[in-house]
């Protein structure tokens, strides 16, 4: 099939260049630096007594939620990035010309863009997000309740930012196409403040705003998802309890309801579908 | 065989501009076409119409009897952009493999090492593209658009990146094609060389076909003819409404004539005879 053929070709491109190896790089000196900070954790002392096994879980919890905090924003600015250039650089150069002179449908271009940019991203995601889950776990014991879950849910929201930059870059210029897709990630965590400040203080005004941005472009929902896998059960009793202490994006009281993860699919597949109708529809 | 290109009345405007008004033109098998006119006169905007990269505004046609936009006939057909760059990661023959995936070719291998020997890029061709010059790069756009064995090929400026040397061989390969029957459109600024390759031409100016034909019709006669006598010494210049009128006196005179010869001019003249703004 046609699209698996530039899928392949897409993932060949970003294996050959040298962003995989700088990625790579910077990968290993965070797991580095991650492995020396939760062994320096473990061997931690207050008072001369080693840290009691609660606390340490503790500590280690709130190191996962903060790599993978981090983690989501490198990975949707990586997706914005990376996506656009995969769609629209083809077309900047002249290329785009010469392939759809041949036998081929524009959606399959833009499907085998997509999918093969979500594929590396995919695999970014298992690799560099089980490479940490695993070194927190040989310096501390410690594993989050759903690893798998929380790094589906990150996949999750490198779907969405990759979906839109894709989309974006049928009919705009890499750069403005990646900008963009990155600047809607930001724009969509706000509103999930927004919306956890709204909810907190009882102001339905501010809670309905984060929510139409959150359905808007829906990272925010995806990374609450993530939040809720990783985090403790223990912490997610006390968030309840305290419903207060939840406006913040480090704790979540609840996970994301079914119907806003069918949302964020359904999203999903409409900007892709718009995506794919952009393209058919340019004059190129 | 139906014509490798027919179309009637093809046209595109991008909002209150016209880059192509009411093309209407037939390209036989085996026929080369010139599709010249100066910048920005519509003649990308016409190749690309003709392989349904661009939605036209108005107008229909056929290549190699089927519609235009047909996915199934673009397997038969060959197109070297103007403009174009492929992948500085990927060999030459990588990018021809990949192509020849996209076209489903049988015996691949042999077809690619045929194609790559034909622009003269074998030696070279498992070199990245990012080493190559834009005259290489040329090459390698020549080798896809031949990819396949196509029975038309589109050449939008084919030669603009090559040498001398390079041009000849473009010459000899267009040659060839013609000699396979295959139908080439040809877009070059290099008139030379249209005159010296093509059958007929298309001259479009502003998004207007300004002249149509074969060459030689186009150039004899353009500025009438030189009646000349049988002394081998005078002779007279005239418009080609002239001619009857002239050898009539001539002859009712008493004169002999030796010969009525149309005035030749290059293609080069004629086109910028008609593009030219007066």
């Amino acid at each position: 099939m046609t699209a698996f053929l530039i899928a392949g070709l897409t993932l060949r491109e970003l294996a050959r260049r040298r962003l995989v190896t700088a990625v790579a790089v910077l990968t290993l000196a965070i797991v580095a630096f991650t492995l020396w900070g939760t062994l320096r954790l473990a061997g931690a002392s207050v008072h001369g007594e080693a840290l009691p096994t609660a606390g340490l879980r503790g500590a280690a919890a709130g190191i996962v939620i903060l790599l993978a905090f981090l983690f989501s924003f490198v990975l949707a600015l990586g997706a914005a990035l990376v996506a656009a250039p995969a769609m629209g650089e083809s077309v900047a150069n002249g290329e785009i010309l010469t392939l759809l002179a041949r036998p081929i449908r524009r959606a399959d271009v833009v499907f085998g863009r997509w999918l093969g940019t979500l594929a590396a991203l995919i695999l970014y995601v298992a690799v560099t997000g089980g490479i940490k889950l695993a070194v927190v776990r040989f310096a501390t014991g410690y594993l989050p309740p759903h690893p798998l879950a929380a790094l589906a849910f990150l996949a999750g929201l490198a779907t969405v930012v990759t979906t839109a930059s894709i989309a974006l870059a049928t009919r705009l210029p890499v750069l403005a196409a990646g900008i963009v897709a990155a600047l809607l990630f930001g724009f969509a965590w706000i509103g999930g403040i927004l919306e956890a400040i709204g909810l907190a203080l009882g102001n339905t005004g501010l809670a309905d705003a984060g929510t139409v941005i959150t359905l808007a472009f829906p990272t925010d929902a995806l990374w609450r998802g993530a939040l809720y896998a990783l985090q403790p059960a223990v912490m997610t009793a006390a968030v309840t309890t305290m419903p207060a202490a939840t406006p913040n994006p480090f704790s979540v009281a609840a996970p994301p309801p079914g119907a806003l993860i069918a949302w964020a699919c359904g999203w999903v597949l409409a900007v892709f579908a718009a995506g794919v109708a952009s393209f058919r529809t340019r004059d190129l | 065989m139906p014509d490798a290109i027919a179309v009637r009345g093809l046209a595109k405007r991008y909002g209150r501009i016209d880059a192509l008004h009411d093309l209407t033109l037939r390209v036989a098998p085996g026929e080369c076409l010139g599709f010249l006119g100066p910048n920005g006169a519509g003649k990308s905007t016409a190749v690309k119409l003709l392989l349904g990269l661009v939605r036209p505004t108005g107008g229909d046609g056929e290549l190699l009897g089927r519609p235009l936009g047909d996915r199934a006939t673009r397997r038969r057909i060959g197109y070297l952009p103007e403009i174009f760059r492929y992948p500085g990661w990927l060999s030459a023959r990588e990018v021809l493999a990949f192509h020849a995936r996209l076209l489903h070719l049988a015996e691949a291998p042999r077809s690619i090492d045929a194609v790559l020997d034909e622009v003269g890029l074998l030696a070279r061709a498992d070199d990245r593209v990012a080493a190559y010059s834009k005259g290489m790069q040329q090459r390698l756009g020549l080798a896809v658009a031949l990819l396949g064995d196509p029975d038309l090929v589109f050449l939008d400026e084919p030669t603009s990146a090559l040498d001398p040397l390079g041009r000849s061989d473009v010459r000899a390969l267009i040659e060839r094609l013609r000699a396979r029957g295959t139908a080439v459109f040809l877009n070059s600024h290099l008139l030379g060389e249209v005159e010296r390759v093509c059958d007929r031409v298309c001259i479009v100016d502003g998004g207007h076909v300004v002249a149509e034909g074969a060459i030689d019709a186009l150039l004899r006669g353009a500025h009438g003819a030189r009646v000349l006598l049988d002394d081998g010494w005078h002779h007279y210049d005239v418009t080609a409404a002239e001619i009857p009128d002239v050898v009539a006196r001539l002859v009712a005179g008493g004169a002999r004539v030796h010969a009525v010869e149309p005035k030749q001019i290059s293609l080069e003249e004629r086109f910028l005879e008609l593009v030219r703004p007066a």
